[in-house]
């Protein structure tokens, strides 16, 4: 396949480009160099031919910036063998997106015959190459250590990494499992298992074992139960006795109280809290008697107070007064605060106001309108800025149309007058253009030359009829694979067949000459037990004979011995017929095997025959001698079909001569037709010079024309402008003189109004200051007369004299001083009179208290006797008697309630050994002993019962359980994982050995070519060398001495793997056929020897196919120019 | 009469996956049989059923573990205390079962055997025949008792019956003689799989394993209530399994880059999510970009946000296109070594280097049988890596 064009119709940045690639003259290698900058698109373009070739991207679309996703759209014109140039188009559906040259959907097969069923990235390996992607292919190569397989692989793929990627395999499967190795997943797994098992089997609750911890847990139960009654009946004596004891130490205490109670009052017993009651009452009244006499004596004091502050009868109107002074205010001021100052601000401000006004009458003169009410000069800022601006309007207006005119005035006179007018020659051109695209016929020539030249040398080895075998139709590649595998298969199991047959035939006849033996002659029986069994009953008979008479004795034996006779004729007899039947038997097992031999040889030598008969008509087919085998065929149905499809390119070739040689004298006929119209008139010859010289004149005349028509049009721009401008003046004129109509001003023009406005921006805060200095002087005249009316009053009060030029102040203070001192006296005697009130109700209070708690604490001793005896010391005696009454009953309770509380009998023993001093002691030991007992039995049962516990929670292993499960699990996926691995590098390895053997012939001797040529002949050639681990590839340097690849410096590597790279690309172009080989600036980082050597291989690859260089180097155009000879270089497109 | 009816309930048994890796799973799973047989007592209760059959295989070996003997029992006194009797017999699993060796079960329970293979309650007959050993080749069907004439007859049997597929063939027998034998209603129990079959008014219903434990278990999690009354029994099923077996296949082949591989791969991850049920997915992954190693880390990135779905194992298969021997030099030479009697040998050498050093319970993976499919699996593995470290 070839790409003559690529059309980047609707992509990325593009729109409507196109990338010509044309073919190379004969004899010349195909290699285009397209040229551009950086960010010119060349990425872009390689990618289009993808995505052309493969279909476009699912999902976001990284060119799909400038045209929707939908809408891209690229195409191309491709020599497709078979179909000739094939116009093809894709665009960015996700079905149907292959379409041919008139939109219309094609299938995506024509195209992936044509690559040869190859996927995106196999293209993007095999036949792209960039410069990152040499230098790391030659890095990664090194890993192949030589390897021919290896690098031959990487040669024909592109992929560099499979020395790194069977490594990554092996170490996988290491991981798992590696004789020998210490922490591999399986030895950590069947560890982890083992553990797991131990304590599954450990913990396993068998019936048995729980049998076992049950009865134990039982019987230590039972003991437990029996030393726990010992105890308790322990604690009961131990109860009992100190029961016993209590009751005997209470009848003590009662006996004791009883004689204590008989010295003290009689009576009954006081009521709860009487003692405290009667200490309260005694304080109470002690307290009430002194609140009595201190109510006297404050009664008496304020009595005293009232009577020394009694009311001032003018303090009233002298506070009315002063509070109206105070009330009034002066300029945000108190009027009394600025009393001694109002009289001299009054003067100052008066001053002030008088002054601004003069300033006033000074600017109206300045205005010349002296007369005029000031208010109507007064504006506001925003009218002032009105005016301001319509007035600055107007200037500007005025300026701006003065230069507009200008502007015309300048351009007429540079125009000058109008030019001649070009005719319409676009009918010529366009027919000029259609026979330039043609003219050239020398490259479908050479193309069909390269064809023929190619058919010659294919079918050199094919009989002459060739072409009608081709015709006939060629046998499938997979028929001859399976004939050939068939073949092979038929040979081996028919060699196996004879074999089998001839052994089994052999067996046979042994069978046959043993049973025919064993019927001439029956085997004699081995009579050896029958002998022995004789001999003992002669031996038998012999001791017993004489125990018969001797006739009988005769008789009998005679009888036994025709027996005997009788008896080993059957047995000889009998054994003989089972030995026949086992070798007739044995005869026909062997002859079945025979016979069952025989029919698969006849049926495979009946297959052979078939597929012989087969073989022979696929020989006539391939046109072949009848003496060659199956192994044959592939090669020379391989050459066949490439002569076939060879052919078919020289047809294309011819067709597309044909079909150019058509359009070209079209083209001649059109322009011909279209130059008439002109009166261009000519031949072959010479007419295509002649309409080009006219064309040329007439571009001339168009280029004049064209610059004075856009000098007209400037020109009619400018006086539109001069109008806009025009009219933009009358506007600003007419709005000053509408604002100003109104204004007393003698001159309201621009100038006159711009001269004023200063003044009148003046004439604005003057008269606001002297209308605020206006209002202030008012305001302090009426202030001063209201302080002169209030004094004088104040004065009167106080009996005091004052003339109103008196400084008012002293009067102000001595009047607020009256009002001060009749102030306080008032609240002095208030408090007083409250204070009495409250004093007398308090002391009436007291009294009753004290004579109400006197009642009360004499009924608390009613019946109670001790009446000689004050009444807190009465109550505490008293008190000490019902406490021993107290004392009493508590000690008669606590004995009952012990004797109650334990067994009656125990009790009573227990009692009956009181007084005893040991006798505690002695219970006490016989609880300890019980409770060290029940204490040990209790702990056994416990622990027996934990073990019974233990074993059974122990027995729920779910966790480990689970685990297991899961590590096996993990070990069987990480198993297959591994023999997938270890299988993996082992066909892989097996691979590489056949890929070695089978393109080492083909290949070697252009990596050599390529690496000698690349190096610049530094090194003279390529070696294989057969080692113990396989074949290594190794370079020879001019004076004989080895380097083994590995050794090789990394450039050199890098070299050999573009020579690797070329070879690979050969091998594809010769089978199964040629396709673009696309390099990226692969030569940005070579010196020119070197990037002048890579050229000539790329030149290579164009003699085997297609290459297309990228690159933004423009030395590089250069060197390509000089070293491929025809090369076509294309600028990228705008 | 409504019964609650399952089998193959498989006590102590675990769940066997990569996933119980995950702390969360494993740990929520660990007894998950045991929680599975709670979950069925719940229901039979708060569906107030009449009788709850358990059709063989109750536990899962016939190691005597009486931890979990008590656990059964314990759940089937809890049915019992709400009126709710047992039926059960024993499959071939369940040595645990055998009242001679480890005592009753309890009140209200009733293991049917040979001695007492029938038993009658509210009206209805139950019959059913107890494996005494794990292998039995023989129908049983035929020393099942005849029904009882005028009344409903139920039938509990633990069978391979018509030799399924996948399980040993114990006791089989078919499905034919089945349900003319008379019963109104077949209880089945050894084949995990749920399913039924009605034969007129006579139905069969295989209830299903209650927790499917490994991916051969995709079906079941289930048990049945069947509604026994004139007619054809009618039957609805309920789901117990609290985890679930899925696979999930994912074609990657057009995912380049990364980010677009973790949207496909959220997508269709979110799709095999259950929020009412843990979900272990194996992951068939065809991709000629990504190693099995990268899709398990991008797969975890992707389950941090996912709820109760978690990987069993990922399963990197080349697209088949580029698996073609005819674009492919290396993929068609592989192939032509696999064929050779040699490389045979050696393959099967690798596998039983393999076999020899595997505990013998799992050595059966890597038998001669599978040895085609290993090679096969082992050519994806190579170009998928061979492609896949080209393009890092």
């Amino acid at each position: 396949m070839r790409l003559n064009r690529l059309d980047l119709i609707r992509y990325g940045r593009f729109d409507g480009a196109q990338i010509m690639l044309p073919e190379p003259a004969t004899g010349q290698p195909d290699v285009t160099v397209i040229y551009g900058p950086n960010e010119s698109g060349k990425s872009t373009a390689f990618n289009g031919l993808l995505e052309l070739l493969f279909g476009m991207k699912a999902g976001a679309h990284p060119y799909a910036y400038k045209f929707e996703r939908n809408d891209l759209l690229v195409g191309a014109e491709l020599n497709i063998p078979g179909r000739g140039a094939t116009v093809l188009r894709r665009n960015g559906k996700r079905t149907q997106s292959l379409l041919d040259y008139q939109g219309r959907p094609v299938e995506d097969a024509i195209l992936s015959s044509a690559l040869h069923g190859l996927r995106l990235d196999d293209y993007v390996e095999r036949f792209s190459l960039n410069d990152k992607g040499l230098r790391e292919g030659g890095e990664r190569i090194a890993g192949a250590k030589g390897d021919l397989g290896q690098l031959l692989h990487a040669g024909v793929s592109g992929l560099t990494n499979m020395a790194t990627t069977l490594e990554a395999m092996t170490a996988r499967s290491d991981l798992f499992h590696k004789k020998g190795g210490r922490n591999t997943a399986l030895k950590s797994g069947k560890e982890r298992l083992k553990e797991i098992g131990d304590v599954l089997k450990t913990a396993r609750l068998t019936p048995e074992r729980e049998r076992n911890l049950r009865t134990d847990r039982d019987a230590a139960r039972k003991v437990f139960e029996e030393a726990d009654a010992e105890l308790s009946r322990a604690r009961k004596r131990q109860a009992a006795g100190a029961a016993a004891q209590t009751w005997y130490d209470r009848s003590e205490e009662i006996r004791k109280i009883d004689e204590t109670l008989a010295g003290f009052p009689k009576g009954p017993d006081l009521k709860k809290g009487t003692v405290g009651h009667v200490a309260t009452f005694v304080t109470t009244i002690s307290e009430k008697a002194e609140s009595i006499a201190e109510a006297d004596g404050r009664v008496a004091r304020s009595e005293k107070v009232i009577a020394e502050n009694e009311a001032d009868p003018v303090a009233a109107e002298l506070a009315a007064e002063i509070t109206k002074l105070e009330q009034t205010r002066v300029e945000e001021a108190s009027l009394i605060s600025r009393a001694d100052t109002a009289r001299s601000d009054l003067e100052k401000r008066t001053g002030e106001r008088d002054e601004i006004a003069r300033q006033i009458k000074q600017i109206q003169a300045t205005l010349q309108v002296p007369d005029v009410p000031v208010t109507s000069l007064v504006l506001t800022s925003e009218e002032l800025e009105t005016f301001g601006n319509a007035a600055q309007a107007c200037q500007t207006t005025e300026r701006e149309l003065k230069a507009a005119l200008d502007v015309v005035k300048t351009a007429r006179e540079q125009l000058g007058d109008a030019p001649a007018k070009p005719q319409d020659l676009s009918q010529l051109q366009v027919a000029f253009d259609a026979w330039q695209a043609v003219a050239d016929v020398s490259g479908p020539e050479q193309a069909l030359e390269r064809e023929n030249a190619r058919l010659v040398k294919v079918v050199s080895g094919l009989p002459a009829s060739w072409q009608k075998l081709v015709e006939n139709g060629l046998p499938a590649r997979e028929t001859l694979d399976d004939v050939l595998r068939e073949w092979n298969t038929l040979t081996s199991n028919l060699d196996a067949a004879t074999e089998d047959f001839e052994a089994r035939d052999t067996s046979y006849k042994v069978a046959r000459a043993k049973r025919e033996a064993d019927e001439g002659e029956p085997t004699s029986i081995d009579a050896a037990a029958t002998e022995e069994t004789r001999r003992l009953r002669d031996a038998a008979w012999h001791s017993h004979r004489g125990t018969l008479s001797a006739e009988t004795a005769d008789f009998f034996e005679e009888a036994m011995r025709a027996d005997d006779g009788a008896h080993t004729n059957y047995l000889m007899g009998t054994e003989a017929r089972k030995q026949i039947a086992n070798s007739r038997t044995l005869e026909a097992t062997a002859r079945a095997a025979r016979d069952a031999a025989k029919d698969k040889l006849d049926r495979l030598t009946e297959s052979r025959d078939d597929l012989s008969k087969r073989i022979a008509s696929i020989t006539t087919a391939l046109g072949q001698s009848p003496d060659v085998g199956p192994e044959a065929f592939a090669g020379r149905r391989s050459a066949l079909s490439t002569a076939a499809e060879i052919a078919a390119d020289v047809a294309v070739a011819e067709d597309a001569l044909e079909k150019h040689s058509r359009h070209r004298k079209a083209a001649l006929e059109g322009l011909s037709a279209a130059a008439q119209l002109v009166d261009i008139k000519g031949d072959e010859g010479n007419l295509p010079a002649r309409v080009g010289k006219a064309l040329a004149l007439q571009d001339s005349v168009r280029d004049v024309w064209e610059k004075w028509r856009r000098g007209e049009q400037t020109i009619t721009e400018h006086e539109k402008a001069v109008s806009q401008a025009e009219d933009e003046k009358k506007v600003a004129f007419a709005r000053l003189e509408t604002l100003t109509a109104a204004l007393p001003l003698p001159d309201c023009s621009a100038a006159g109004i711009k001269t004023a406005l200063p003044h009148l921006r003046t004439l604005q805060q003057l008269h606001r200051e002297h209308e605020n200095l206006a209002r202030r002087v008012d305001a302090l005249e009426r202030a001063v007369a209201t302080l002169a009316r209030s004094v004088l009053r104040l004065a009167e009060l106080l009996e005091e004299p004052f003339a109103p030029k008196d400084d008012p102040l002293p009067i102000i203070d001595r009047a607020r001083l009256r009002v001060s001192n009749a102030e306080n006296a008032d609240r002095l005697r208030k408090r007083e009179e409250d204070l009495l009130v409250e004093e007398n109700q308090s002391r009436i209070r007291a009294i009753g208290a004290r004579d109400e708690t006197q009642d009360k604490l004499e009924k608390l001793f009613e019946g109670q006797g001790g009446e000689d005896l004050p009444p807190t010391e009465r109550a505490a005696r008293l008190a000490e008697r019902d406490e021993l009454r107290q004392e009493h009953d508590n000690s008669d309770k606590r004995r009952t309630e012990a004797r109650n509380g334990v067994d009656r009998t125990l009790f009573d023993e227990e009692l009956a050994h009181l007084p005893d001093a040991t006798r505690e002691a002695e219970t006490q030991q016989e609880l300890d002993d019980a409770q060290t007992a029940r204490d040990a039995a209790r702990d056994a049962a416990v622990e027996k019962e934990r073990l019974y516990r233990e074993a059974y929670n122990a027995a729920d292993n779910s966790e480990l359980v689970t685990e297991q499960a899961t590590v096996f699990e993990e070990l069987r996926g990480g198993a297959r994982q591994a023999a997938v691995a270890r299988l993996g590098v082992l066909a892989a390895r097996g691979a590489l050995r056949r890929l070695a053997t089978e393109r080492r012939s083909t290949m070697l001797k252009d990596v050599e070519e390529a690496f000698v040529t690349m190096t610049s002949n530094e090194w003279e050639k390529v070696v294989v060398w057969t080692e113990n681990q396989g074949e290594k590839l190794v370079g020879i340097k001019p004076g004989g001495d080895p380097v083994p690849v590995e050794n090789m410096s990394t450039g050199t590597m890098g070299q050999l793997y573009f020579a690797l790279r070329l070879a690979g690309y050969r091998s594809f172009a010769r089978d199964p056929g040629p396709l673009p080989m696309i390099l990226d600036d692969i030569l940005e980082t070579f010196d020119d020897a070197r990037a002048s050597a890579a050229l000539n291989l790329c030149a290579e690859i164009g003699r085997s196919g297609q290459a297309i260089i990228f690159t933004h180097h423009a030395h590089l155009v250069e060197l390509a120019r000089k070293s491929i000879p025809g090369v076509s270089i294309v600028k990228m497109p705008d | 009469m409504r019964l609650l009816v399952s089998a193959d309930i498989h006590l102590g048994s675990p769940i066997r996956s990569a996933a119980m890796r995950n702390p969360e799973l494993g740990d929520r799973l660990k007894q998950a049989s045991r929680d599975a047989f709670i979950r069925i007592v719940d229901l039979a209760i708060s569906e107030d059923v009449d009788a709850l059959v358990l059709a063989g295989d109750i536990f899962d070996n016939d190691q005597p573990d009486l931890k979990t003997r008590a656990f059964l029992i314990s759940q089937l006194a809890e049915a019992a205390d709400a009126d709710i009797p047992t039926l059960l017999i024993r499959g071939n699993h369940d040595a645990l079962l055998d009242h001679r060796a480890h005592g009753d079960l309890g009140p209200n329970i009733h293991l049917l055997h040979k001695d007492a293979p029938s038993v009658e309650i509210a009206g209805v007959w139950f019959h059913g025949l107890s494996f005494d050993t794990a292998h039995v080749l023989r129908s049983f069907l035929p020393d099942y008792p005849g029904p009882v004439p005028g009344q409903k007859n139920v039938g509990l049997i633990h069978t391979s019956l018509d030799g399924a597929p996948g399980h040993d063939p114990y006791a089989p027998c078919s499905e034919q003689d089945l349900m003319a034998h008379g019963y109104d209603l077949w209880c089945l129990g050894h084949i995990h799989a749920p399913f039924e079959r009605s034969s007129g008014p006579v139905l069969a219903v295989m209830p299903g394993i209650p927790q499917p434990r490994h991916f051969g278990e995709r079906t079941g999690g289930t048990v049945a209530i069947v509604e026994l009354g004139d007619g054809t029994p009618e039957i609805e099923r309920h789901q117990v399994g609290r985890l679930r077996f899925k696979n999930c296949s994912l074609d990657l082949t057009d995912c380049s880059d990364v980010q677009e591989t973790l949207r496909t791969l959220r997508a269709k991850l979110e799709v095999m999510r259950d929020p009412e049920h843990d979900t272990a997915v194996r992951l068939l992954v065809t991709t000629g970009h990504h190693t099995a190693d990268m899709l398990a880390a991008l797969t975890n990135e992707v389950l941090e946000n996912i709820d109760r779905v978690f990987v069993d194992k990922i399963k990197v298969t080349a697209p088949k296109q580029q698996l073609d021997s005819k674009t492919d030099d290396l993929v068609r030479l592989m192939r032509e070594e696999l064929s050779e009697p040699g490389f045979q040998h050696a393959g099967k050498q690798v596998l039983e280097d393999l076999r020899g050093v595997l505990p013998r319970a799992i050595s059966d993976e890597l038998s001669e049988d599978v040895l085609d499919d290993l090679l096969e699996e082992a050519i994806n593995e190579v170009t998928l890596s061979l492609h896949a470290g080209a393009a890092e």
